[in-house]
């Protein structure tokens, strides 16, 4: 794994083709560019061990996911949240058949060479545009002589052929999500677009615009209203249950096609690891997940222990995690403070060491892998670079790409 | 001219304070908002900048196109303008709670004069927002909610600011926005004066 750069004189043009004809449209954060200078190169040897792993993660995710949804008894450790204690209780007829199941999870390679996954994405994995345009706009700068030194695996065309074989052809899809943020439109409006070429009707719309009859989901978004054939939401659950739009108990048992349909808060919980040996007792496998998630506990059983790490149980994209050495001005007083005062809503988790990869000028980037899956298959990836060992909102998105032949 | 075209006028590459510029009505401005008319947008004299606001960025918070007018009035006097709205689109055939398509108009329209005008690269920051992006209120649930707020990763830090010599920042408009309250507790930790002028 390396990075390659992007030609200085090439960049600027190439960070307005991702503004403008692939949906990046958040390049700023704070006085950070979110735009890697570089491209993340894959040996074809990593990509196939990223993509066993993955899929072997994702089997035990499922597997597990099925089995605790008939045995709700056995969740406890996983302290859902309660608001959706009572809703949980009706996922009973869930059928992974009718349903897309996508997820993500975020690899990081180590001082030990070898990988670590710090959590997966269950619920709303985003980054559908860089896992899919960005590579090739990257591609066309770095591969101008044409000798198709690289390849990448396009998530969007992953996800978009998971849904043709799942929902009707023409059909109308709603692409629920938070209106007023634009960092959520940009992934539903790749999304949106793909799909509206395909001949899709989409609608754009919040998880309040939906109700559900006998079981399907019918829009009630002004001018736009009527039975939808399938349901892509990027609202987190937790947030959703916290609106608590009237009726969103029938996103479910809905029988709409739903991507992710609300099984997915399982494995969202970062408390997952807390059912695996429960899991295990009942002959569900859990071994890659032990093997590369670190030692998970929860923050009263690591107290006195050196070594771990605070991390929120619902957290996103990096927030509120205690690595000192990320954490800017009094930032991990902060978090520390409210892991002591709430200690219900962080777990501890063994620290790994990151493995940074060298820049061209000497500087140092740790590196997170997203990888997909849809469906159970390796669908590709989303990775993100930092200077710093936490990749949060600060980080840089990059591209994805693996080395033709490449050992 | 296409909206990349458009976007470049506004945020030329290499210069200070350009790269908080948001892409996103440039975006839509190509998809949707050419069937819009911006209309007779006039840019007003500024009088009250004097030799106290010499080390201030400006905060221009006023209702849809009205800051872009706003913003290429204080272009005329050096500085430079920073289009950082950030509302989408609704959903077609839907009610909305913002019009966030005016501005993509007033932007393509505000192209064609910034673009003859010379600005200075040290030039103070001037930042243009829709003050109608707080319009929250919804008739039924039905409604598009692309109503939407700034935050503190939209703008400059208050260490970046203070490095590039700003140590006050001016809104101009009738009432400090809470968005924009929320960002400025940051700022004056860092013991950055928060000033409020009305537009006229």
């Amino acid at each position: 794994m390396k990075l390659v750069p992007i030609p200085k004189d090439k960049y600027e043009e190439y960070r307005l083709t991702l503004m403008f004809d692939c949906y990046k449209w958040d390049p700023q954060f704070l006085d950070n560019n979110t735009v890697a200078k570089y491209a993340l190169v894959l040996t074809q040897q990593e990509h196939e061990e990223l993509k066993i792993l993955t899929e072997k993660l994702d089997r035990e995710t499922q597997d597990a996911e099925m089995f605790l949804n008939q045995h709700l008894e056995l969740t406890k450790p996983l302290a859902l949240p309660r608001k959706m204690k009572k809703e949980v209780r009706l996922m009973q007829n869930y059928n992974p058949e009718k349903h897309i199941r996508l997820m993500r999870y975020d690899f990081h390679p180590t001082v030990d060479e070898r990988w670590a996954v710090s959590e997966v994405n269950s619920d709303v994995p985003g980054g559908f545009a860089e896992g899919s345009l960005m590579p090739q706009a990257a591609i066309d700068v770095l591969d101008e002589t044409g000798d198709r030194k690289y390849l990448y695996k396009n998530f969007g065309d992953n996800l978009v052929a998971a849904i043709q074989k799942k929902v009707p052809s023409g059909g109308r899809i709603m692409l629920v999500h938070c209106t007023s943020y634009s960092d959520d439109r940009q992934v539903m409006q790749f999304l949106g677009d793909r799909l509206e070429g395909l001949g899709f009707q989409i609608i754009y719309a919040a998880a309040d615009h939906l109700r559900f009859k006998d079981k399907k989901a019918i829009s009630i978004l002004d001018g736009n209203e009527g039975e939808v054939d399938a349901i892509l939401r990027f609202s987190p659950l937790e947030w959703v249950s916290d609106m608590k739009p009237k009726h969103w108990e029938g996103y479910f048992d809905t029988t709409t096609c739903s991507c992710n349909h609300p099984i997915a808060i399982f494995a969202q919980t970062k408390r997952f690891p807390f059912v695996w040996d429960v899991l295990e007792e009942n002959g569900i496998s859990m071994t890659t997940w032990r093997e590369l998630l670190p030692e998970t506990l929860n923050v009263k059983d690591a107290k006195g222990k050196e070594g771990y790490i605070y991390k929120p149980v619902y957290g996103r994209v990096g927030e509120m995690i205690s690595i000192r050495e990320a954490c800017q001005a009094d930032e991990y007083k902060q978090i520390m403070m409210e892991v002591k005062m709430c200690s219900k809503n962080y777990l501890a988790q063994k620290k790994f060491i990151s493995k940074a990869l060298e820049g061209e000028n000497g500087e140092y980037f740790h590196v997170c892998v997203g990888s997909y899956t849809v469906d159970g298959n390796h669908a590709g990836y989303y990775a993100r670079i930092s200077q710093t060992p936490r990749i949060d909102s600060n980080a840089a998105d990059i591209p994805v790409l693996i080395e033709r032949g490449g050992a | 001219m296409t909206n990349k075209e458009c976007y470049k006028i506004w945020a030329p590459s290499g210069k200070k304070w350009t790269d908080w510029v948001r892409p996103v009505p440039f975006i839509v401005a190509q998809a949707d908002v050419k069937g819009y008319h911006a209309g007779e947008l006039l840019i007003p004299t500024i009088g009250f900048v004097d030799e106290s606001w010499k080390n201030a960025a400006v905060i221009v918070d006023l209702p849809g196109d009205e800051g872009i007018e706003m913003g290429l009035a204080f272009a005329k006097l050096g500085y430079r303008p920073v289009p950082i709205y950030n509302g989408t689109v609704e959903q077609k055939n839907a009610r909305a709670t913002v019009d966030n398509q005016t501005v993509g108009a007033a932007l393509l329209w505000g192209a064609e004069i910034l673009k003859k005008m010379e600005i200075d690269a040290e030039a103070l920051p001037v930042f243009l927002l829709d003050k109608n992006r707080l319009n929250r209120f919804k008739l039924d649930v039905s409604v598009f909610d692309n109503s939407w707020d700034v935050y503190p990763q939209d703008l400059p830090s208050a260490d970046y600011f203070l490095k590039n010599g700003i140590n006050k920042i001016v809104v101009i408009s009738d009432s400090l926005s809470k968005d924009l309250k929320a960002i400025f507790k940051k700022y004056k930790k860092k013991d950055i004066c928060i000033c409020l002028r009305h537009a006229h």
